[in-house]
């Protein structure tokens, strides 16, 4: 016998073992041993997909451009901390609405049982928001709007699943009618003209406005009120309407493509010079697109101009960054900030969850306070809204930019709790239509 | 009574006219000579813009922003969608003639989606547009955008050349006799072929001339085109295919009557259009001026 084999026999005589089961119990013990790691490993290997539902075709396209090439961006920068709770890195699957319900609620089903996707960020259209919400609630998936609005997408069509982290139309109506009624005092307004996109979001913001400005300003009359299909191509017809009305200011629900196309052809002819034009939704990207043109000193209302928090750390960041990628004109606009602010919304509500489940983290957004690019803000319990303002504000040259941005010694930031319509007892009643 | 706010929205309604009457002519002119519904028709339009923009910025850089740029970017954009239009023709469109019109239609919006993707590629989401840094001029105690005087002066232009091709060149008495008899064109000796690629290129050309005249109105974006090709039809309907009389009058009658609509009743505005559209097509199947033999 030799040297080695009477080793071995020592030892199982002394484990009281025999050869094969000590063979066996090293295997078991070794696997034991390795069996978190493989799952940590697992874990580490799992990734979040997140489904992009933006426009890039339609009338939402050019509102959405900064924020469809940013995100990417954004994403990485979160995956080289290791993305989500640092071990989930993030992936996103990107798809065109073209600004269409039907379309959108295509590609939502298509993003939740073909690519799994864990989330949808999105839309731009509360058209197209209203309709993959039915999708968004029936499949249980997590879903981050911040560009759409309509005030039904958290309360008449609320689902716990829905998180809203851009003002919505009844705040951003209610900014408005701060500003207006504060206008209307001084220059004695007495009638106004509307012109509206004809589809979910024009018809609830002037809703909101009418509502609004008739309990703080009963004096003011609307006049008229003009409604076109989205996509109109020429405006000529309306601005001479307007112009025959005589009104003392017009309101307009009008964004994306067709506030561009509205706002040119409103400038060449004069419009704003006749009729004063306040609260018209001027976001950062129609500020840098329409540099040239904008009538200075027109009132404006944005949802995320960068320009009002540039104190904040997360926007100075988020600065940097987006000029580093993009080039020095590369200031992010009001969407694709507030998409930015969602993409940290999930970062923290998984990290207050302490994981990456639909219902941990629902659970942790829930009436939670977030760091956002405006500051601390936090969720309205009742209808997942974030607390977000609005900002008017007067179009202005700066000095310290490419472009005109919103005066500062005179923007007003409206904070959502000014306007917070309607009480949380009567969005828990409009919730119940939905069920 | 003040009737200013009237002449001016009957000019408004001239001015969105000769818009319609610009974007349709090439269409009427295709179908009525080749029988072919192209439904790219507003698609190659919007190209053309992108191309005119594209131009009007290469010659800014070259010889310093002027507006007076835009007339020969306009002119080069048109030449290039004609010569776009007709290798189309040659390569595409001409292997359709003896297909179905559900067929026809089938290519053309392929051609809707992929030239559409290309322009994506190209130009990317982001709008074009120019900008003349034309002032607002005054005119019965309101302000009116000059601008507004070239489109209908450019429209009225177009038809009356239109017209003046059509029946007074020998190249245009042969498209018209196209239009009601290919065999007998033939039968004549004139190569019928060459008559549809040059009629292709020449309603492709019209709609690339009128994607450059738009630009300084209408910020060129993605998505236009599909908004813009309904309204073509409902004029192309009203008229009668074929018809640039037709053409003409339609747009006259789809723009001041939905001019006046938004100073009467702004709901029914776009309404009234297709009310219009479904008398037409009960009434007169083959439209205003269209001939009963085509349809």
């Amino acid at each position: 016998m030799e040297a080695k084999d009477l080793k071995w026999d020592a030892l199982t005589e002394h484990l009281k073992l025999s050869r094969r089961d000590f063979v066996f119990s090293v295997l078991a013990s070794g696997a034991l041993s390795l069996a978190p790691r493989l799952a940590a490993a697992q874990a580490a290997a799992a990734p979040y997909k997140i489904g992009v539902l933006l426009p890039s075709t339609g009338t939402g396209a050019n509102y959405m451009a900064h924020c469809i090439k940013g995100l990417p961006v954004a994403i990485a920068e979160l995956n080289k901390r290791g993305g989500l709770l640092g071990k989930h890195p993030v992936q996103m699957v990107y798809r065109d609405t073209e600004t269409k319900p039907d379309v959108g609620s295509r590609e939502a089903k298509s993003l939740i049982l073909n690519d799994k996707v864990n989330a949808i960020f999105g839309t731009y259209s509360s058209a197209v928001a209203l309709a993959i919400q039915e999708i968004i609630h029936e499949h249980k998936v997590l879903h981050f709007a911040a560009t759409s609005n309509s005030s039904k997408i958290t309360q008449e069509n609320y689902t716990p699943y829905t998180y809203q982290f851009c003002p919505d139309s009844n705040m951003q109506s209610g900014a408005v009618v701060v500003a207006v009624s504060r206008m209307a005092k001084k220059n004695n307004w007495k009638s106004y003209v509307s012109l509206g996109q004809d589809y979910e979001w024009g018809r609830d913001t002037h809703k909101g406005f009418t509502t609004g400005l008739a309990k703080v300003s009963p004096e003011i009359k609307e006049a008229r009120q003009m409604w076109f299909k989205l996509g109109e191509t020429d405006f000529t017809s309306y601005i001479t309407a307007i112009m025959a009305a005589k009104p003392d200011f017009m309101f307009g629900a009008v964004a994306g493509k067709d506030a561009e196309t509205f706002m040119q052809q409103a400038g060449q002819m004069g419009l704003f010079k006749r009729v004063p034009f306040p609260g018209g939704l001027i976001a950062v990207n129609d500020l840098k697109a329409q540099r040239k043109t904008l009538p200075r000193g027109i009132i404006g209302l944005a949802r995320c101009p960068f320009f009002a928090h540039l104190k904040e750390p997360i926007m100075q960041a988020y600065i940097k960054r987006d000029r580093a990628a993009f080039g020095a004109d590369g200031y992010p606009d009001d969407w694709a900030c507030m998409y930015y602010d969602a993409l940290g919304g999930l970062e923290q509500g998984a990290k207050k969850a302490g994981s990456i489940g639909t219902e941990a983290i629902v659970k942790a957004l829930k009436g939670a306070t977030i760091d956002t690019c405006r500051g601390k803000r936090a969720f309205r319990d009742c209808s997942n809204q974030l607390e977000v303002p609005s900002y008017v504000g007067e179009v202005w040259d700066s000095p310290d930019y490419p472009f005109p941005i919103y005066k500062p010694d005179t923007m007003v930031l409206v904070e959502a709790k000014e306007v917070w319509t309607p009480t949380c007892q009567e969005v828990e009643q409009l919730k119940k239509k939905r069920a | 009574m003040d009737i200013g706010p009237y002449v001016l929205q009957l000019f408004s309604g001239l001015s969105r006219a000769m818009v319609l009457f610009l974007l349709s002519a090439g269409l009427s002119l295709i179908f009525g000579v080749m029988n072919i519904l192209n439904f790219a028709h507003a698609t190659l339009w919007l190209l053309s813009g992108y191309i005119t923009f594209s131009i009007f910025q290469f010659l800014g850089e070259q010889f310093g922003a002027s507006p007076l740029l835009l007339l020969p970017s306009i002119a080069w954009a048109t030449a290039l969608m004609a010569l776009i239009g007709f290798a189309l023709e040659r390569f595409l469109i001409r292997q359709t003639y003896e297909r179905e019109l559900p067929e026809q239609l089938l290519l053309t919006f392929a051609l809707v989606l992929i030239v559409g993707d290309l322009i994506k590629l190209i130009w990317g989401v982001e709008n074009r547009r120019i900008n003349l840094g034309v002032e607002p001029m005054e005119m019965l105690d309101t302000l009116v955008n000059p601008y507004h005087f070239v489109i209908v002066g450019t429209g009225v232009a177009v038809a009356a050349g239109l017209w003046f091709f059509l029946h007074r060149t020998r190249f245009g008495k042969i498209v018209r006799a196209a239009v009601y008899s290919r065999s007998m064109v033939s039968a004549l000796g004139i190569r019928i072929p060459m008559i549809y690629g040059l009629v292709f290129a020449a309603g492709v050309g019209l709609a690339g001339f009128a994607g450059g005249v738009f630009l300084p109105l209408l910020p060129m974006a993605l998505g236009v085109d599909h908004d813009v090709i309904v309204q073509c039809f409902a004029v192309v309907v009203i008229g009668g295919f074929g018809s640039m009389l037709g053409t003409f009058v339609a747009s006259l009658i789809v723009g001041v009557v939905y001019a006046f609509s938004i100073l009467f009743w702004p709901d029914g505005a776009l309404a009234m259009i297709f009310l219009i559209v479904i008398v037409v097509l009960i009434w007169r199947p083959w439209g205003l001026f269209g001939t009963e033999l085509r349809y």
